[in-house]
C-alpha cells in the first residue's frame, strides 16, 4: 500500500474507531471519548487533504480509491465541519429534552452515530468507483436519518421520514442509470464503473443513463425540484447534524456528480453533461430566492440558503472553466465554514430567544451582542457581503460562466445571485439590529461558538485572498482535468 | 428470464399498490424478490443467495413491525385502488413509452423494470400508510435487481450484495421511525406529518 492509500484507509477508519468507542464508552467518559476521536478523525483528514492539495498534478487513481485535489478539498471540509460539529454537541445534548432513544444513552448513541456519518461521508470523495459511490451515499441515508429525527418530536419524526422516503426513492432511480451504464460496459461488474473506465463506456443509452442518474443524485443534493426534505430534514435536525448534512453530505454528493459528469464527457459529450448541471443550478437558484426574501426561523433560512448555495456549485461545475472551478473550490470551503456556524450559533440562539425555533426572530445583536456578532458574520458571508469568500467565488463562477460561452446563464445567475443577497442582506438586519423585545442575556452554549466564529474569521479572510490565486493554481487545472 | 416470469412480477407489484393490508403486501414484496433469487440461481448461485436472504430478511422484518403496531383501522389511502392501479399503470406506459431500450438483454425484462420502479414510486405517493411507503422503496430496488440480473454480462454479487445491505439498513430505520410515529401519532399514518409547510 501507498502511503497515500494508508492516509485513505484512516481518513474512513479513525472516525469508524471513534464511532464503536463513543458506543462502547462508559457515561460520564463519552463527551471526552469523542472530543479525543473527533480530534483524531479530524488530524487525518488534514493529512490527506495537505498530501492531495500540495501535488495535485499527480492525483492518485486506482479502481477503490481516488486522492485528487477534489478529494483533498472535501476530506478537508468533511474534517473541519465534523471536528466543529462534536466540538459543539456538548451543548447541544445539554439543552436537548427529547429524544428518539433513553436520556441515558442519548450521548453514546448520538456521537456513535455522528462518527458512522463521519465515516461514511469521508469514504465518499476517496472512492474511486461509482458504484461503490452510491452504495456510500446511500448508506449515509440510514445515518443521517436517524440524526436528522434525533429529537424524537413530531417536526423531526415528519422530517426524518420525508427525508428517508425521498431520498431512498431518487437513490433508486439513481441505481437504474449505474444499471443502464453497466449495460454498456464491456466486461460488467463494479470494475466496469470505476471513474476511469466510465470514459469508455460504448453505450448508446450513456445520455438516458447519465440523465437518470443526476436526476437520482438530485434529490440527495437537494437541488430543485426535488429539493422537497432539505429545508425540513436541515431545520429540525440538531444543530451539529444540520452542519454536517449542508456543510458536507450535500457537497459530497455534489462531487459524486461532477466526477460522473467528468467521467462521462467523453461519451455524452460535454456539452450534454455540463448542461444537465448549469439547468439543475439555475432552477435550484431560482427556487430558493424567493424564500431568501421570506421571514422564516433562523435553521429554516439557513436551509433554503443551502439549496441556493447547491445551486451555485451546480453552476460553477457545469460552466466547467478554471475560472469557475477555482469559484466553486472557494465556494465549497466556505459555504462550509459561513453555514456550520450559522447552524453551531442556533443553540445559544434559541436558548436566548425559544421562539427563533419557529419564527423569525429579530433584534438579537441588541440583547445578546456577541450572539448578534456570530449571526451577523454567518449571515452575511453566506449572502456574500464583501470581503466574504462566498463574494470572490461568485464572481469567480459568473465570470467562469462568461468564459465557457454561456453568457445568457451567467447573466441570468449573477440576477439571481443579486436578489438572493438583497433578500439576506434585509434579514440580516432585521434579525442583528431589528427592533428587539426584553429578553435575558442566557444563551447557553455561546462561548464555544464565538471560540469558533474568532478562529473562522481568519480562515474566511485568507480564503478570499486565496480566491484570488487560486484560479491560475495547479488546483484549477487539476479539478478541470478530473480523474483521467 | 422468460417473459411469464417478467409479468408475474409485474402483477405481484401492481398488488402491492392495490391491496389493502399491510401483511399482504409485504408477503407479494418477498414472493417478487425470491422469484428473482430463484430466477437469478440459474446463473449464477452467489447474486441469487444474496436475493433470497435480502428477501427473507426484509419480509421478516417488515412482518415483525407489522405485528407490533397493530392499526386501530386501516390507514385510508385517500384514493380509491382502481384509480391507484390506474394512476400506476399509466405512469408505467408513460415511463415505458419515454425511457427507449436502456440495453438490457431483452424488451420485456426492460419494460419490467420501469414498471416495477413506476409501482413503487406510485406505492410511495399515493399511500398514506408509512409502510407502505416503505415498500414502495422496495418494489423500486425489486425492480433494480431484475435489471442487475438481466444485464449483457450478468449480476455483480459485490453490487447485489451492496445494495441488499443498504436496502435493509434504510428498512431498519424506517422501521424505527414507523413504531415512533406510531407512538407519537397512534397511527403509521404520514396524514399526521404535515406541519412543515412554507
Amino acid at each position: 500500500m501507498t502511503s497515500r492509500e494508508i492516509l485513505a484507509l484512516l481518513v474512513v477508519a479513525v472516525p469508524a474507531l471513534a464511532a464503536a468507542l463513543a458506543a462502547a464508552a462508559p457515561r460520564r467518559h463519552v463527551h471526552v471519548v469523542a472530543i479525543v476521536g473527533a480530534f483524531a478523525s479530524s488530524a487525518a483528514a488534514a493529512a490527506l487533504s495537505i498530501v492531495a492539495l500540495s501535488a495535485p498534478g499527480a492525483p492518485l487513481v486506482e479502481h477503490w480509491v481516488v486522492v485528487d485535489a477534489a478529494a483533498g478539498l472535501l476530506v478537508g471540509v468533511i474534517g473541519i465541519v465534523g471536528l466543529t460539529a462534536v466540538l459543539v454537541s456538548p451543548a447541544y445534548l445539554a439543552s436537548s429534552t427529547t429524544g428518539l432513544v433513553r436520556p441515558e444513552r442519548r450521548p453514546r448513541m448520538f456521537y456513535a452515530l455522528v462518527f458512522c456519518f463521519w465515516a461514511i461521508l469521508a469514504a465518499i470523495p476517496l472512492v474511486g468507483n461509482l458504484g461503490g459511490a452510491w452504495l456510500l451515499v446511500e448508506a449515509t441515508t440510514a445515518a443521517s436519518a436517524l440524526l436528522v429525527g434525533f429529537g424524537g418530536k413530531p417536526r423531526a419524526l415528519e422530517a426524518a421520514w420525508k427525508y428517508l422516503i425521498l431520498t431512498s426513492l431518487g437513490l433508486g432511480v439513481a441505481l437504474l442509470g449505474i444499471v443502464v451504464l453497466a449495460a454498456g460496459s464491456a466486461h460488467g461488474g463494479l470494475d466496469a464503473l470505476s471513474w476511469r473506465e466510465l470514459a469508455h463506456i460504448h453505450s448508446k443509452h450513456a445520455l438516458i443513463a447519465y440523465l437518470l442518474l443526476l436526476a437520482g443524485l438530485a434529490s440527495k443534493v437537494g437541488w430543485a425540484p426535488v429539493h422537497n426534505w432539505l429545508p425540513d430534514a436541515h431545520s429540525e435536525a440538531p444543530a451539529p447534524v444540520s452542519a454536517l448534512l449542508s456543510a458536507a453530505l450535500l457537497p459530497a454528493v455534489l462531487l459524486v456528480a461532477w466526477r460522473s459528469s467528468q467521467a462521462l464527457t467523453p461519451v455524452i459529450g460535454a456539452s450534454a453533461a455540463q448542461s444537465v448541471l448549469v439547468g439543475f443550478g439555475l432552477l435550484s437558484l431560482a427556487v430558493a430566492v424567493p424564500f431568501l426574501w421570506q421571514p422564516m426561523a433562523w435553521k429554516r433560512l439557513l436551509a433554503y440558503s443551502s439549496l441556493e448555495h447547491m445551486g451555485v456549485i451546480a453552476l460553477g461545475i457545469g460552466f466547467g472553466t478554471p475560472l469557475a472551478l477555482a469559484g466553486v473550490a472557494v465556494h465549497v470551503v466556505g459555504h462550509a465554514l459561513a453555514k456550520a456556524l450559522g447552524f453551531y450559533a442556533a443553540t445559544p440562539l434559541i436558548g436566548h430567544e425559544p421562539r427563533a425555533a419557529g419564527h423569525a426572530v429579530r433584534g438579537i445583536g441588541r440583547t445578546q451582542g456577541p450572539l448578534g456578532w456570530v449571526l451577523g458574520i454567518s449571515l452575511g458571508s453566506l449572502a456574500g457581503l464583501p470581503p466574504s469568500p462566498l463574494f470572490a467565488s461568485e464572481v469567480l463562477i459568473v465570470a467562469g460562466g462568461f468564459a465557457a460561452g454561456r453568457p445568457w446563464t451567467a447573466a441570468a445567475s449573477a440576477a439571481l445571485l443579486a436578489l438572493g443577497f438583497l433578500g439576506l442582506a434585509h434579514t440580516l438586519i432585521d434579525t442583528v439590529a431589528g427592533k428587539a423585545p426584553a429578553r435575558d442575556r442566557t444563551a447557553p452554549g455561546l462561548r464555544g461558538v464565538v471560540l469558533l466564529t474568532s478562529v473562522a474569521v481568519p480562515c474566511l479572510l485568507g480564503l478570499t485572498a486565496a480566491a484570488l490565486w487560486l484560479p491560475g493554481s495547479a488546483i484549477a487545472r487539476a479539478l478541470v482535468q478530473g480523474i483521467r | 428470464m422468460s417473459g411469464a416470469l417478467v409479468w408475474l412480477l409485474v402483477a405481484l407489484g401492481l398488488g402491492v399498490v392495490v391491496v389493502r393490508r399491510r401483511s399482504l403486501a409485504v408477503t407479494l414484496v418477498t414472493a417478487q424478490a425470491l422469484v428473482l433469487a430463484v430466477s437469478a440461481a440459474q446463473n449464477n448461485a452467489a447474486p441469487a443467495a444474496v436475493l433470497a436472504v435480502r428477501a427473507v430478511a426484509l419480509g421478516a422484518l417488515l412482518l415483525l413491525v407489522v405485528s407490533r403496531t397493530r392499526e386501530p383501522r386501516p390507514v385510508r389511502a385517500g384514493i380509491a385502488p382502481i384509480a391507484r392501479a390506474g394512476l400506476a399503470v399509466g405512469f408505467a406506459l408513460a415511463l415505458t413509452w419515454l425511457v427507449p431500450s436502456i440495453g438490457l438483454d431483452s424488451r420485456n425484462a426492460e419494460r419490467g423494470v420501469l414498471a416495477l420502479i413506476a409501482f413503487g414510486i406510485t406505492a410511495a405517493a399515493t399511500r398514506r400508510a408509512t409502510l407502505f411507503q416503505v415498500m414502495g422503496i422496495v418494489l423500486c430496488e425489486n425492480g433494480l435487481a431484475l435489471a442487475a440480473l438481466e444485464l449483457p454480462g450478468g449480476s455483480s454479487t459485490a453490487i447485489e450484495l451492496g445494495v441488499a445491505f443498504d436496502l435493509t439498513l434504510v428498512a431498519v430505520v424506517a422501521a424505527v421511525f414507523h413504531e415512533k410515529i406510531f407512538a407519537e401519532f397512534g397511527a403509521g399514518d404520514t396524514a399526521a406529518l404535515r406541519s412543515l409547510r412554507d
